[in-house]
């Protein structure tokens, strides 16, 4: 319930309350005072107009104090309706923005300036996080650079002997792990920051996903890992081409990745309503079911024995996601230990909503 | 071939004149927008790398003041990976070439190299490397006389090797431009598909054509 209909109801019941008691007290006097009279017509009809007289009045007297006190509710609380309305308005870009104060220093004036500080601090942190992840890449590249660039010069020079040439090629092989992180991490950073703008277009999936297939079979074939695509309905999406591709790619990828020799992957592609459903099912050893819920988070890894035996940033699933909610769909992780694993995402289909 | 390195790390700077002397060629290093260009003013350069990033006037602003002041001197831009819009813009402003960083630097002095001599790459519809044939209208493949079934994308990859023979491509540049992914994908996919490639160009046939440069990437070219 609102605040103004409370309070109106709350102001009702004491006029009601108040009305009452002058009513009850001035029959009882007009009473008692036509008690020693006696002319019966008289009393009778004395008693009747004094009735009449508290209902006459008293009820146009209730109707007023309930108009005027929800006008006076009303008015009261208006400073605060402006207030949220302007406070609604605000987001990210506009921090900057003081909220407008009436300056007369009374309790709503003191609650936007609190609010002013608060927001002025907001613009600040989002301010260094846009700051921070636009130098972020360089910064931490640059580093890797330097190293990469120095390593291969020192596997140039001919007086390095063979086991130092190969510790540095597995140095170099490290550093280039961590550029992959490096360029996950960034990807996810600019993210969060509402950085990335997605160049939306109308896009085949089933196109896109007969090129992921084409590459997931090559990639399973020296695993001896089939791979199907038993149902590919086409479809299009409004999406970004290279965010589209990157999600199928990483996804497709932990299926070969995170399966089992023998095993089996079968992506699928079909109408679900409004919705471009993606499937893919893979066998493997999966993840145990109290940690599900947290696949997607950043760095998590199913089973800790994956962390050597399979070579990833950690980061597939986290972007996966990011590049569905982008595109206003749904990414669901279901999995059986040791039988299968399903992926599946649902992206709108039809003309974008703008 | 004289070459103007733009970097403003000075450590990336001092390996990457260091690896171009040792290709022999004359190096000059700016640590800054507003230096190269006054550089540029009193030299000709056969090739000019240089960072986007850079304090004050950023890459991209020299690459194109310089193109305003008609300097056609070939450009290689360096890159954060991923930053497609920089790179778009770079590409549309009259950069030549670009390199990701972190680059590989052997990758680095192929390209510069080649942006040298310019024009250089083979237009041609079929390419030869030694005894490997390549038509790029049919899609396909010989050698020694025998003919090769070639997947659209190990045509591309193809294609893209012989384009460039004896030079190194590192996985991220075949990644970005036989697969056009503006990401790392974190697979092995690159590596998967040149060892199927070799087995079709090179097994039964010597020498062998398609290299691994461990830690870089690939290269074709005729020895060792």
């Amino acid at each position: 319930m609102k605040i103004r209909t409370r309070l109106t109801l709350w102001y009702a019941g004491i006029l009601i309350a108040s009305l009452l008691v002058i009513g009850v007290g001035t029959y009882r006097e007009i009473a008692e005072q036509l008690r020693h009279d006696h002319r019966q017509n008289s009393r009778e009809h004395a008693v009747n107009e004094a009735g009449e007289m508290i209902f006459q009045v008293g009820l146009p007297a209730i109707l007023l104090g309930l108009l005027g006190g929800w006008w006076l509710t009303r008015r009261a609380l208006n400073p605060v309706t402006k207030l949220t309305e302007t406070v609604e308005k605000i987001h990210e870009h506009n921090l900057r923005e003081p909220l407008p104060r009436s300056g007369n220093g009374d309790e709503l004036d003191r609650l936007t300036e609190v609010f002013n500080s608060m927001t002025a601090r907001l613009d600040g942190s989002f301010q260094r996080i846009r700051e921070f992840t636009l130098h972020a890449s360089h910064e931490l590249k640059t580093p890797l650079t330097v190293l990469r660039g120095e390593m291969e010069m020192a596997l140039e020079e001919e007086n390095s002997s063979a086991p130092q040439k190969e510790r540095l090629l597995s140095q170099i092989d490290e550093i280039e792990r961590l550029a992959k992180i490096v360029d996950g991490l960034t990807l996810l950073m600019k993210a969060d920051a509402g950085q990335i703008q997605l160049r939306r277009e109308p896009v085949r999936l089933d196109e896109l996903v007969r090129e992921s297939f084409a590459d997931a079979k090559i990639l399973a074939q020296p695993l001896q890992i089939h791979i199907s695509l038993p149902v590919c309905e086409e479809l299009t999406v409004f999406g970004d081409r290279h965010r589209l591709r990157q999600l199928l790619l990483n996804l497709t990828d932990n299926a070969v990745k995170y399966n089992k020799p023998d095993g089996t992957a079968a992506i699928s592609l079909r109408r679900v309503e409004n919705f471009a459903e993606l499937k893919i099912e893979n066998t493997g050893a999966g993840v145990a079911p109290e940690l599900q819920p947290r696949v997607f988070e950043r760095f998590f890894r199913g089973d800790p024995s994956h962390s050597n035996a399979v070579e990833g940033c950690g980061l597939g699933l986290s972007i996966a996601q990011w590049i569905v909610a982008a595109h206003d769909g749904s990414i669901r992780f279901t999995s059986r230990p040791n039988e299968s694993t399903t992926v599946t995402v649902r992206l709108p289909t039809g003309s974008p909503v703008v | 071939m004289r070459v103007l390195v733009v970097e403003d790390e000075k450590k990336t700077a001092s390996f990457v004149r260091k690896a171009l002397q040792a290709e022999g060629f004359a190096v000059d290093v700016c640590h800054n927008g507003d230096d190269a260009l006054a550089a540029a003013r009193t030299n000709a350069f056969d090739a000019i790398v240089l960072d986007i990033m850079l304090p004050g006037r950023d890459g991209l602003s020299v690459l194109r003041q310089l193109r305003a002041q008609n300097n056609a001197a070939p450009v290689l831009l360096l890159s954060a990976r991923g930053e497609v819009n920089e790179r778009v813009e770079g590409l549309n402003s009259g950069a030549d070439d670009y390199l990701p960083k972190p680059f590989v630097i052997a990758e680095l002095v192929a390209r510069v190299r080649a942006l040298g001599r310019r024009g250089g790459e083979s237009k041609s519809t079929v390419l030869q490397v030694d005894g490997l044939t390549l038509d790029t209208v049919s899609h396909r493949a010989q050698r020694g006389g025998k003919y090769f079934e070639l997947t659209a994308r190990e045509f591309r990859l193809l294609e893209f090797l012989m384009r460039s023979p004896g030079r190194i491509c590192g996985r991220m540049t075949i990644i970005e431009k036989v697969w056009d992914y503006d990401f790392d994908p974190g697979t092995n996919l690159v590596d998967v598909y040149v060892k199927r490639l070799r087995e079709k160009i090179d097994d039964g046939f010597e020498p062998k054509l398609l290299h691994t440069v461990r830690g870089i990437g690939y290269v074709l070219k005729e020895t060792q």
